[in-house]
């Protein structure tokens, strides 16, 4: 009795984990399987099986020229949310300055603020400049809303570098520049990459912001599965879902084992 | 030709805000070659005198000369010292031998050579073979010895050590600081140490600056410091003491109330008021028994036996001593006992500085 009790708590509790995960990986599940359904128009369970689906994402322009811009969008967010985190985790570790309170909240703001009223915003700010469905336009939108991640992340990194390091590459003939090369952005390299990863990420699949300031020149992914889905229903998009998975998992488990990313968060 | 390799003067530091200075008028110099301790309490400026020397830190006045030459408008990178650090704050990313080679990488020095230089500094500090290994991989004791050879390669011209023994335990520390002296001594470089501990500045040291809140109370060798302290401060910091007040009779002897007469070491003025100490261990047992000039006779209240000597407190008229002896002195006396202690005059100091 006295053996089991403790069992049976055990068993009750794992039992409670995997119906849990279960819960949440769910509709991960279902758009997979889906994915592979051979009828034109979405339900569950599919009927019969086929790859034809992926065959037909791949044979879809739309998708792959999409698919392009918004691979070169989070790039580019990915790498200048990166510099300009730096910048600003630099800045705001390192120095006293006036204002540092407000540099500090604004950096946290788009966190407070809902994307639909952001998006609403941005449009509105990018219009009269001409930036709505452009490249600039909607990199400037996604580095709005990446920079508050990197900053943090980079932020952490900066915090658990012993200045005395830096101190001693000075003292010991390293100019201020070489000081930062040499030093503190290989020290800060897990936040960079950290943060990196994640502005590539959310930029990739961010659909709120980007559906108010693309139209079809810059169109990204997910604006091009959003406006899909508004015509028509077919495995495509599961299929389509399925590979987005696939790369977001590829990127983050890539990411684990350069550097692991425990250790970058 | 300067006599002085080194040559602080008049060295203050006021941090923005900061009510009264944190260093305040510190001169001292140190000639080639020589190992000196800047001793004090925490927050006496002593690590902050260290910094600007450095170049980490900007005097608010005061010259820093090496070789005469003022160098407080050099930049740190540019200045050629050596600094150990009480983290040792080694670069953590990197292997030790390159954590030693980057100073020479700094200063563009080839590739052989750096190779060559790098060898001869991890043999010195006794890290031969070690070069491939990660910091992480090495024991406290071992990162001191990395930082020490990343200092010492690049011929620094002062090497500046900030309480260098204190992360490390007890029996390491005594090994790491005969280590560190034969090091500097080998290799005659100028090194300058902070320290709040004793024992190291009084054991390391060619010479020591006790320091204060920020004022340099005293700089001498470790004797002169520890048997002529000038001030009260340096009295009471370094060793154990017995501590008078009294009032010159005659030149050389002080009468002090409630213990008699004292002859002393020192010139004081006839009728002036003068502050005497007398070490512990300079007390000695006297057979005579006979109470006299320089000789007490009280009666033991305490008694603490330390191994190799017995710590007395002897009450003798309306003064307590203090005093240490040796436990191979034949008869020991015993708590209650009445006893007559001794002390030579010249083991009598006069602090000149003191406020009597």
């Amino acid at each position: 009795m006295n053996q089991s009790t403790p069992f049976l708590g055990r068993f009750a509790w794992r039992t409670l984990l995997v119906l849990l995960y279960l819960f949440l990986l769910a509709p991960i599940i279902i758009v997979f399987i889906i994915s592979f359904d051979t009828r034109q128009y979405l339900a569950f369970p599919p009927e019969s099986y086929s790859f034809g689906s992926y065959a037909k994402v791949f044979a879809n322009p739309t998708f792959i020229s999409a698919f392009g811009r918004s691979l070169i969008i989070g790039l580019v967010v990915g790498l200048g949310a990166v510099a300009a985190g730096m910048l600003l985790s630099l800045s705001l570790a390192r120095h006293e300055f006036r204002g540092k309170g407000s540099v500090n909240f604004l950096i946290l703001a788009p966190f407070l603020v809902p994307h639909i009223v952001l998006a609403v915003g941005i449009m509105l700010v990018m219009a009269p400049i001409g930036l709505l469905d452009t490249y600039a336009g909607i990199i400037i939108a996604h580095l709005g809303i990446t920079i508050p991640y990197t900053v943090r992340t980079i932020m952490m990194s900066l915090m658990s570098v012993d200045r005395r390091v830096e101190e001693a590459a000075l003292v010991h003939g390293a100019s201020p520049a070489m000081v930062f090369w040499r030093i503190t952005l290989p020290l800060v390299s897990p936040g960079l990459i950290a943060g990196g990863v994640i502005a590539f990420l959310i930029s990739f699949d961010e659909a709120t912001i980007s559906l108010f300031i693309v139209s079809v020149r810059t169109s990204t992914l997910p604006t091009e599965i959003f406006h899909y889905l508004e015509y028509s229903t077919d495995p495509q998009i599961a299929a389509l879902s399925v590979i987005l998975i696939l790369i977001s998992v590829g990127v983050v488990i890539a990411v684990e084992r350069l550097i692991g990313l425990r250790r970058a968060l | 030709m300067v006599d002085h390799h080194v040559e602080i003067e008049q060295l203050v530091k006021t941090y923005p805000g900061a009510q009264k200075p944190s260093v305040d008028r510190v001169s001292f110099s140190l000639p080639r070659g020589e190992m000196l301790a800047l001793l004090g309490p925490s927050g006496c400026g002593k690590t902050t005198i260290l910094r600007m020397i450095a170049g980490l830190i900007a005097p608010t006045s005061g010259a820093i000369r090496i070789d005469g030459r003022d160098v407080s408008a050099i930049p740190v990178h540019k200045r050629n010292m050596g600094m150990v650090f009480q983290s040792y704050a080694l670069f953590p990313h990197m292997t030790v031998a390159r954590n030693v080679s980057f100073g020479l990488e700094m200063r563009k020095v080839g590739k052989t050579e750096i190779e060559e230089r790098v060898k001869k500094a991890l043999d010195l500090v006794k890290l031969t073979g070690l070069g491939e290994r990660k910091v992480s991989q090495l024991s406290g004791g071992q990162q001191q010895r990395a930082a020490i050879a990343r200092s010492l390669v690049i011929e620094p011209e002062l090497l500046l050590l900030d309480e260098p023994l204190s992360n490390l335990d007890a029996k390491l520390r005594d090994e790491m600081r005969d280590e560190i002296r034969e090091i500097q001594a080998r290799t005659g470089v100028t090194a300058i140490f902070v320290t709040h501990d004793q024992d190291e500045a009084l054991s390391m040291a060619d010479r020591l600056a006790v320091m204060s809140n920020g004022r340099l109370e005293q700089i001498g060798t470790p004797r002169e410091i520890f048997d002529r302290p000038q001030t009260d401060f340096v009295a009471t910091f370094i060793g154990a003491g017995n501590f008078f007040s009294g009032k010159v009779r005659e030149p050389g002897v002080a009468e002090v109330e409630g213990l008699g007469e004292l002859r002393f070491s020192g010139e004081a003025p006839t009728g002036s008021s003068v502050k005497l100490m007398v070490r512990p261990h300079r007390l000695v047992l006297d057979g005579t028994g006979a109470a006299g000039v320089n000789r007490f006779s009280g009666t033991v209240e305490h008694i603490v036996y330390r191994g190799q000597t017995l710590t007395l407190t002897v009450r003798c008229g309306t003064q307590r001593l203090q005093a240490d002896l040796p436990t191979h002195a034949g008869v020991l006396p015993e708590k209650g006992g009445e006893i007559t202690l001794a002390v030579a005059p010249e083991d009598v100091t006069f602090i000149e500085k003191a406020a009597a």
